[in-house]
């Protein structure tokens, strides 16, 4: 019956184009936003890879993205004291430009010059340049995409809030936006930018991994005003996060979505009016209830389901454009395949819901009525 | 009962399609407020070219769409071949209308936006063919009423006669017992008319077709083997016209291959 179904749909070739669009746009709307959730949560998973084995310690007050807190360095002497910790690494940072939607321009994070492979990534290799030296002061480590975005290369200086820094390392590329779009220098000099002795995290690195739960625990026993989580915690909330995002932009999309679905119905409604004689005939000489129920279903499945094939290019698209808008291309907005099959889904779900009430009213019609019927 | 059918009852002769104290009337629920047919009793044999006649509002249509099964009747009997329709639901008429009837109306009823070849393809697709034998077929049966050549042809692109013929195709897809003719040269000119009824003739004559057409035209019914006539509802009356043994220009139409 697919056959049928598609020559009955293009009989009104602009009606089924403008209805398969309503369609189209709400499931381009649909993936190209949950794109963004699937981007965001790709760079949050590649995010904890740096973060495995590491405790992140947070004032309790701030929030997960370490927005606000006052940690100090006496914290950082008090949680050195605990059993199990091997080293205490405090950071502060400054976000350059930050605008709406685009996120900042770049972060430039600091860190002990001693302790910045833990930042960097302990087994990143360098491709120009070395690591800090102890004590060392006015210097940065930058990313390979920061670096290829700028084409800033060792020996050149990289300005923070009117302090210049001496690149002396460029980091190969990881794939892990964390390290490749950062910007590392010495604690003591973030400390003078940002005119503060209070910074907002710390990452702590247990003696042993497995022992990781239990000095986080230790760590949030210490002091009330300690945040302690591991990257298995910041895991869950990061996708607790990432899943009310996912949530939100199918809300978003599905609203547009569903005023196509509407459309559907409408010229599916029509369609069942204009060709009341032909069900009726159709009914006549042996169409069961069932068949033409199934009929007027399958054509308006048929029109959701281009629509939302068409939606999902769309989105591809959208996703594409998206990309270079938010985050400054810090987040890889991703069509899924999930995320597609979803859309899709989706469109046949409306299309069957708004076939369903014109189908019903055309298999219920009395052949003798229609075919009278001029 | 009428004196006719029950005769044939008697005589034990077959009959294809059988109205036993046929009744139908319109109203709000049990209330009966235009009675349409009262006490209709017939008897269609098999092989037989029977017409209907009957003044307007004698009820004619209303017989024909029950036996067509496209009607319940409120109350009586229908058998067609020997199945007994009153009981049947909805999609069990539906096969029956499928499986023992072609129809044939007046005004064609063909699908406006289906070539001739789709419009006689449909029936079989409905019966649950494949395209491909379904395209088959409607080709042969569109070649036996003459339109070889108009096999790609919407209905607008026919004429009138045509479009009746294509609707004769269509109404044997499934290879019916019985084709029911609802004025079937009603929009027709004489000579057009002419043609279409010597395709129903011949279907008649040479496959064992048992037709039934409901006619105003005394003229199309004198070529038939019975006249029913109604009047008010009923049966009034029951003719043999003698000359159902020629139909102009009949002769020389000869089976050729086909079904």
């Amino acid at each position: 019956m697919w056959d049928l179904a598609l020559k009955n749909i293009m009989r009104n070739r602009t009606r089924t184009i403008l209805t398969t669009l309503g369609i189209l746009i709400g499931i381009g709307a649909i993936v190209a936003l949950g794109s963004i959730a699937e981007g965001l949560d790709a760079a949050i998973q590649s995010g904890l890879e740096l973060t495995a084995g590491k405790i992140t310690v947070m004032d309790a007050e701030s929030s997960l993205f370490g927005m606000g807190g006052e940690l100090t360095l006496e914290d950082v002497a008090l949680i050195e004291g605990l059993s199990g910790v091997k080293e205490v690494v405090p950071m502060n940072w400054h976000a350059e430009n930050i605008q709406m939607f685009q996120g900042p321009e770049w972060v430039a994070v600091g860190v002990p010059p001693d302790k910045v492979e833990y930042l960097i990534g302990e087994n990143t290799q360098f491709e120009e340049g070395r690591i800090f030296e102890e004590g060392e002061t006015e210097v940065a480590i930058i990313g390979k995409a920061i670096s290829e975005r700028y084409n800033a290369h060792v020996g050149d200086t990289w300005e923070i809030k009117g302090k210049f820094f001496e690149i002396v390392g460029v980091t190969e590329e990881t794939g892990i936006s964390d390290i490749d779009s950062s910007i590392a220098v010495p604690f003591d000099d973030m400390q003078d930018i940002l005119d503060s002795e209070e910074f907002q995290m710390m990452y702590v690195i247990p003696d042993n991994v497995k022992d990781t739960e239990k000095v986080a625990n230790e760590i949030e026993e210490a002091s009330d005003k300690f945040n302690a989580l591991t990257s298995q915690e910041l895991a869950r909330q990061a996708s607790q996060i990432v899943d009310q995002i996912r949530i939100f932009t199918f809300g978003i999309g599905a609203i547009a979505a569903f005023v196509g679905g509407l459309g559907v119905m409408n010229t599916m409604i029509m369609s069942v009016m204009e060709r009341r004689k032909e069900i009726g005939v159709m009914k006549a000489i042996g169409a069961t209830n069932r068949m033409v129920l199934q009929q007027i279903i399958t054509e308006s499945a048929l029109i959701s389901l281009i629509g939302g094939l068409g939606g999902i290019l769309l989105g591809i698209l959208g996703s594409v454009l998206l990309s270079n808008v938010i985050g400054g291309g810090q987040i890889t907005a991703t069509v899924t395949p999930q995320l597609a099959l979803t859309g899709l889904s989706f469109a046949l779900f409306l299309g069957i819901i708004g076939g369903l009430y014109p189908a019903r009213k055309a298999s219920q019609l009395d052949p003798v009525e229609a075919l009278r019927y001029e | 009962m009428n004196k006719k059918a029950a005769k044939a009852e008697k005589k034990g002769k077959e009959c294809v399609i059988q109205t036993k104290g046929v009744m139908k009337c319109y109203g709000e629920e049990d209330k009966c407020v235009t009675t349409v047919l009262q006490d209709v009793d017939i008897c269609i044999e098999k092989g037989n070219f029977v017409s209907i006649m009957g003044p307007s509002g004698s009820g004619k249509t209303t017989l024909l769409d029950i036996i067509g099964c496209l009607l319940k009747p409120t109350q009586g009997d229908v058998f067609i071949d020997g199945v007994r329709t009153a009981e049947l639901s909805d999609d069990e008429l539906a096969l029956i209308r499928r499986e023992k009837i072609g129809f044939v109306f007046q005004q064609y009823n063909l699908i406006q936006s289906a070539t001739a070849l789709e419009n006689v393809s449909i029936a079989m697709r409905i019966a649950g063919k494949s395209s491909w034998e379904a395209r088959d077929k409607a080709k042969r049966l569109l070649e036996m009423v003459g339109l070889k050549d108009r096999l790609n042809n919407r209905p607008s692109e026919l004429s009138g006669g045509e479009q009746q013929r294509v609707a004769i195709a269509r109404s044997l897809a499934n290879d019916p017992k019985i084709i029911l003719g609802d004025e079937p040269t009603g929009n027709l000119d004489t000579k057009t008319g002419q043609v279409v009824l010597n395709i129903l003739k011949k279907l008649n004559e040479e496959e064992g077709y048992t037709i039934v057409v409901v006619t105003h035209d005394s003229r199309i019914a004198q070529y038939t083997d019975k006249i029913i006539n109604l009047l008010d509802g009923r049966v009034s009356r029951e003719d043999h016209p003698n000359n159902h043994n020629h139909v102009k220009g009949l002769k020389s139409t000869k089976k050729k291959g086909g079904d």
